[in-house]
């Protein structure tokens, strides 16, 4: 066994599962303001990503002006997202729910590719594919500035469910008639809590671009997004960065050992098995709330 | 009936319709008013529009799909009738919600922060809460535990406790004495009764345990099918015949078997 | 005034618990199996094969979906997966050379196991948690599928149907087509308009509502879920196996992928959970119309001499299946066949009702 080897995989795998994590936030903020499992968050990154591309190469601006714009205009998508589709389900069974935010999903998939084109492009923000040694560790560049954006955004989340507006959100989320009859104003909760979670998707978005490509292939990651947010607990920040690093470090090292025996592509395979060992065994993940069910 | 009418009431309610869902008529023409500082009961069986007469004021209606169809509710003299239910909140009424709905997941002390208006000082805040832990020290104790693991006394004191937070002027209650124990519900009425003294907050309580409600109360609305159809001081209300045998047991008829039910229907429902 | 109650009196229990309360909703029955029965001699058969067609079978699909998700308030985000077992087994079992009536049948019953399954979750977990589990499930299927030569069939992963043959005849013409969808589509309705008047149905209703107190009742929710996975996957398979049989005519794992899992999910939602009627609308909606509006707008920028870029063109039906599912859940989150109920009802006691106003 080559110890630098499997290091390498690991170091790596939790880079990469830290950015699965960047990814989550976006599920995580919904879910703990809300109750609201948001399976639109890959068609929002995908937006996110083609909004910064159009602002910086169609329409010629700098990256330091073109990515704020963006934060700015998915800001007020988020908040749009509720106002439009989602404040007249408040209170409905999940499914419906549910299904809202499938055909939010495949609707910001499908306009934005038929605005802009599938053709994969990059976003070029200047970060070098020098690889970095550590050691005899290779890392990349790209991915360890994904991961830092990923603890930066992390870290200011918890912060920000513990102030007063966070306590509010999950207010929110606990009960949206207790909370009307207290004075909060559960729309405008939930709108912040999906404006935050478009504003992280801006940001998967640039990253992930900047990894594979600006192209259809970003929404494909809400398989590992959702992966992370279960077995993080869906509502517990801490825990999607815990869950991010688990997954990436298990996928990586298990597709390296698992690759060989079935000719290639078992990552997909293994977070799903994750995933479904996740419910199975801990459905409230690894910091998740217990739902208290009194009959 | 007496009935001293006194200064312009803290609330008062013309007439109001409440229809859900464009079709349910649930409450159909009620009249409520509520004086400055006084505490004042609705009293009726189940689904006579207690709770959607609250709702109406709250401004609850929405949630459920509901809506004021006629009349107006004046609250300080203002017509509060279409407002926002935040708003409300803003201007003072507070509505406990039926079944002690604390948020789960927050600690006590997290609920009585989520409840906080956005303007209140840190340093008020701080003070608010230590004064609603002044009224119910058992609060004081579990504060930071998980508030869906309290008992369902303490769930009801942490309800009100959070709606105080909000600086009501007036507190409206939808049965605060539901699925719990008799000294509980005493010593929950009581705290109300001491907070209704200290700080003048108006109270319309809404009750099926009548006999508790009318002793701390000083005046009451008896809601059958949607209607006002008595109102009066809790003095007369108590007295009354009809409600003795109705709402508090007992009454004339000690011997049941000789009890003609069938000539002592409700006869205001005729 | 169209549907007329009056005279219609229900005495007793069976009387009440027919399937057509109203005649005219029997009527009406009557009249759309005609319909359906004479379709192929007045539909263009181009039009009868890239609709109709489709459109039956993939409602007989959405039936099976429903009766879980429906009924039994499972949600299941892995149907395709299921279909796709019932597909592969069935064409795999004629490829042997067993009989197709018989190899539908072993599609069904292979589609029963697998899809009990994802039944196995339901017990575990309900709600969002189970719609994630069944749709992790889909991934473990497709991944399945996908690297298993010996089932997708060979490189290309591509798996040709035999000509189906059912009671001696062979298949081969598009009304034949038609008619086999159309059968299998009636049979599939017929059994979920009973299925509301039988034990199970109701069993299974208590299971939706609130599974615990089903079980205090007495119900064994544990036996029901399974009993409607293994059902509505038994519909899933043979569903799977037709479609391939008649319309694809080559079994490939695209064809049963998570989005086409999302998509019977979204007919269902959208033609309204638990309505069998809704179903059908679900589909046609679902199904035909992104095709629909993107012929609808390919001509007109045509005619307007407007150049709309392929890529544009390729992804606005896409866009359409998104919004209408976005927007029939905000016109009314009970789905089309809430709508259609309305509608009835009003017609029911048109024009009286004007009178009391």
């Amino acid at each position: 066994m080559d110890w630098i080897f499997l290091a390498e995989l690991a170091i790596n795998g939790a880079l990469t599962g830290l950015l699965y994590s960047l990814f989550a936030i976006g599920l995580v903020l919904i879910y703990k303001a809300s109750s609201v499992p948001n399976l639109a968050q890959g068609g929002l990154t995908m937006l996110g990503a083609y909004v910064v591309l159009a602002l910086s190469r169609d329409a010629g601006m700098p990256l330091g002006l073109a990515i704020p714009l963006a934060v700015v205009i998915m800001f007020g998508l988020g908040f749009g997202i509720e106002r439009v589709a989602l404040r007249r389900l408040a209170g409905r069974p999940i499914i419906m729910i549910l299904m809202m935010t499938l055909g939010l999903d495949i609707f910001l998939r499908g306009t934005t590719l038929a605005i802009w084109g599938g053709t994969s492009r990059s976003i070029e923000l200047g970060v070098s594919y020098e690889p970095l040694f550590m050691g005899d560790i290779l890392i990349s560049r790209i991915h360890l500035v994904g991961a830092t954006v990923a603890i930066v955004l992390l870290a200011a989340f918890m912060v920000f469910f513990r102030t007063r507006i966070g306590i509010k959100l999950r207010a929110i989320a606990d009960d949206y008639m207790a909370s009307w009859s207290v004075g909060i104003s559960v729309e405008r909760g939930v709108g912040l809590s999906w404006a935050l979670a478009s504003v992280v998707a801006v940001a998967a978005g640039i990253i992930w671009g900047e990894i594979q490509g600006v192209d259809q292939g970003l929404s494909l990651l809400l398989l590992k997004g959702l992966t992370v947010a279960i077995l993080g607990g869906l509502d517990s920040i801490l825990g999607a960065v815990v869950a991010g690093i688990i997954l990436g470090i298990v996928e990586n090292v298990g597709a390296d050992f698992l690759d060989p025996l079935v000719g290639g592509g078992s990552r997909e395979l293994i977070v799903a098995a994750v995933l479904i060992l996740t419910v199975m065994i801990r459905p409230h993940g690894l910091f998740g709330r217990h739902d208290i069910e009194r009959v | 009936m007496q009935y001293e009418v006194e200064a312009q009431p803290i609330l008062s309610m013309n007439s109001v319709e409440v229809l859900y869902d464009n079709v349910m008529l649930a409450i159909k023409g009620v009249s409520v008013q509520v004086e400055k500082g006084k505490m004042v009961a609705l009293l009726g069986s189940n689904g006579a529009g207690k709770s959607s007469t609250l709702k109406a004021i709250s401004g609850l209606l929405k949630a459920e799909r509901g809506r004021i169809s006629r009349g107006e509710i004046k609250f300080e003299g203002t017509d509060i009738t279409e407002m926002l239910a935040q708003k409300r909140v803003e201007m003072g009424i507070c509505h406990v919600i039926e079944g002690r709905r604390v948020f789960e997941h927050l600690t006590p002390d997290e609920n009585l922060t989520a409840a906080a208006p956005m303007g209140m000082s840190r340093s008020a805040l701080a003070a608010e809460k230590n004064r609603i832990y002044g009224y119910f020290p058992r609060l004081a104790e579990r504060r930071n535990s998980q508030a869906g693991y309290l008992s369902g006394g303490e769930q009801q004191m942490l309800a009100i406790g959070r709606a105080l937070v909000t600086q009501p002027r007036l507190l409206m209650l939808d049965e605060p004495s539901l699925g719990l124990a008799p000294f509980l519900v005493e010593e929950i009425f009581s705290i109300l009764q001491k907070i209704n003294r200290e700080e003048g907050m108006s109270v319309l309580l809404v009750e099926q345990n009548a006999l508790a409600a009318l002793e701390i109360v000083s005046e009451g609305y008896l809601i059958e099918n949607g209607r006002v159809v008595m109102h009066g001081t809790a003095q007369a209300l108590k007295s009354n015949s009809d409600i003795k045998e109705f709402y508090l047991g007992g009454g004339e008829g000690t011997n049941f078997h000789e009890v003609k039910h069938y000539s002592r229907r409700k006869r205001w429902l005729s | 005034m169209f549907y007329r109650l009056s005279g219609v009196r229900h005495a007793d229990y069976v009387s009440d618990s027919r399937i057509y309360k109203v005649p005219t909703d029997r009527n009406l029955a009557v009249f759309f199996l005609i319909i359906g029965l004479a379709a192929p001699f007045i539909i263009p058969s181009l039009y009868l094969n890239s609709y109709m067609l489709p459109w039956l079978i993939w409602t007989a699909a959405a039936l099976g979906l429903n009766l879980v998700t429906g009924w039994a308030g499972q949600l299941h985000l892995g149907y395709a997966a299921v279909m796709a077992v019932g597909a592969y087994s069935a064409i795999h079992a004629a490829r042997f050379g067993v009989p197709w009536e018989f190899a539908l049948i072993i599609g069904g019953l292979a589609s029963s196991v697998i899809g009990s399954l994802f039944a196995f979750a339901a017990l575990r977990v309900k709600g969002l948690y189970l719609a994630i589990t069944t749709l992790a499930m889909q991934f473990v299927m497709d991944w399945v599928l996908s690297h298993s030569p010996t089932i997708s069939g060979g490189s290309h992963a591509s798996l040709q149907s035999p000509t189906l043959t059912l009671l001696g005849q062979e298949i081969t013409s598009d009304r034949a087509y038609y008619y086999v969808a159309f059968g299998w589509c009636v049979l599939v309705t017929i059994f979920m308009l009973n299925l509301k008047r039988t034990g199970l149905g109701r069993a299974l209703v208590a299971v939706r509502e609130k599974d615990y107190a089903a079980a205090i009742l007495g119900v064994n929710s544990f036996y029901y879920k399974i009993l409607a996975f293994a059902t509505s996957s038994f519909i899933a398979g043979i569903s799977g196996a037709i479609l391939v049989a008649t319309f694809f005519f080559l079994a490939a794992p695209e064809q049963f992928s998570v989005n086409v899992s999302i998509q019977v999910l979204a007919m269902v939602i959208v033609g309204g959970l638990s309505s069998i009627i809704g179903s059908y609308f679900g589909v046609a909606l679902i199904l035909l119309v992104p095709g629909v509006v993107n012929t609808v707008v390919a001509s007109v920028s045509q005619w307007l001499g407007m150049q709309v870029n392929v890529e544009t063109l390729a992804h606005i039906p896409n866009a359409v299946y998104g919004a209408l599912i976005v927007v029939v859940l905000l016109i009314e989150p009970l789905g089309l066949g809430k709508l259609y109920g309305n509608v009835r009802d009003y017609l029911m006691v048109w024009p009286f009702d004007q009178l009391r106003k």
